[in-house]
């Protein structure tokens, strides 16, 4: 079943009036995705405890559930509201304002006082069989900048690069405005930009 | 004229293809034509961008299984 057809009024009306197999295909499809997205904010074990704490809490609303939003977007937005209660009671405060953190353009380095680079982007192989971003070391590589990434920043990362979520969910998700998405996902992809230069030039991670 | 650095920080929208207002369209663009570091930039940037994506394949049935159980019963206690 694809995704799209999880969202049909037809089919968030069979959800709503309690249909057993349909909250099934539910959880079986958007499962993952919300592991995901919980994963960048807690420890496995964690992100699982909060997707099902999400799920009981969706699976309770559903009759409410008014479909102002996609249905992805309204079990995301619960299961980051749960993974961020756990992170409270950790004694942890995840902020999604980029204002409040302090971080900057990991490329603002590489250009001059008259905003010309003054250190170029180098070359990436992108085909062939040396094709650079195909390669498994890079993989990990990149893996690990993610996970070191500020909360924020990894989070839009998540929603928007790796599960191609819309602007709109995502504001709504993080319930910050659109410009303050875009500002987190440029601070994020600045990052791993210059994490796979650095690694073009010394093949180190 | 625009500064690389402006470009830089404007990429992410040709990325996304968000709807620039039409003249920062333009300029981005005419600085995309003559300046080849940044062409070089934005062409890389969407090949990161394209190797992040990714979709998780759905539970195994069993799994599902398991799982909508235990929803049902901590729902119910």
């Amino acid at each position: 079943m694809a995704n799209a057809d999880l969202e049909t009024p037809e089919f968030i009306e069979r959800l709503r009036a309690g249909d057993r197999a349909a909250f099934a295909l539910v959880v079986k499809h958007y499962h993952p995705r919300l592991l995901g997205a919980a994963r960048t904010l807690l420890q496995p074990a964690d992100a699982e405890e909060a997707v099902q704490d999400g799920w009981i809490a969706a699976h309770r609303a559903l009759p409410k559930f008014e479909g102002r939003s996609a249905l992805l977007t309204w079990l995301t937005r619960i299961v980051i509201n749960q993974a961020r209660m756990q992170l409270r009671k950790g004694g942890r405060e995840v902020q999604f304002d980029p204002t409040e953190e302090g971080a900057t353009d990991a490329l603002a380095h590489r250009f001059n006082a008259n905003g010309h680079w003054q250190e170029p982007p180098r070359a990436w192989a992108l085909s062939g069989p040396d094709a650079l971003l195909t390669r498994d070391e890079l993989q990990h590589c990149l893996e690990s900048h993610i996970t070191a990434m500020p909360d924020n920043q990894r989070l839009a990362l998540q929603l928007r690069d790796i599960q191609g979520l819309d602007f709109d969910d995502i504001c709504n998700i993080m319930d910050v405005s659109a410009s303050n998405v875009r500002v987190l996902l440029h601070r994020a992809r600045a990052r791993l930009f210059q994490m796979v230069d650095r690694f073009q030039e010394t093949g180190e991670c | 004229m625009l500064k690389c650095k402006h470009v830089e920080q404007r990429a992410d929208a040709l990325v996304d293809g968000e709807r620039l207002p039409f003249g920062e369209h333009l300029a981005l663009r005419a600085h995309l034509m003559i300046c080849r570091h940044c062409r070089r930039y934005l062409r890389q940037l969407q090949a990161l961008v394209r190797t992040l994506r990714r979709s998780p394949a759905p539970l195994s049935d069993t799994h599902t299984e398991a799982l909508v159980e235990r929803i049902v019963d901590r729902q119910s206690e």
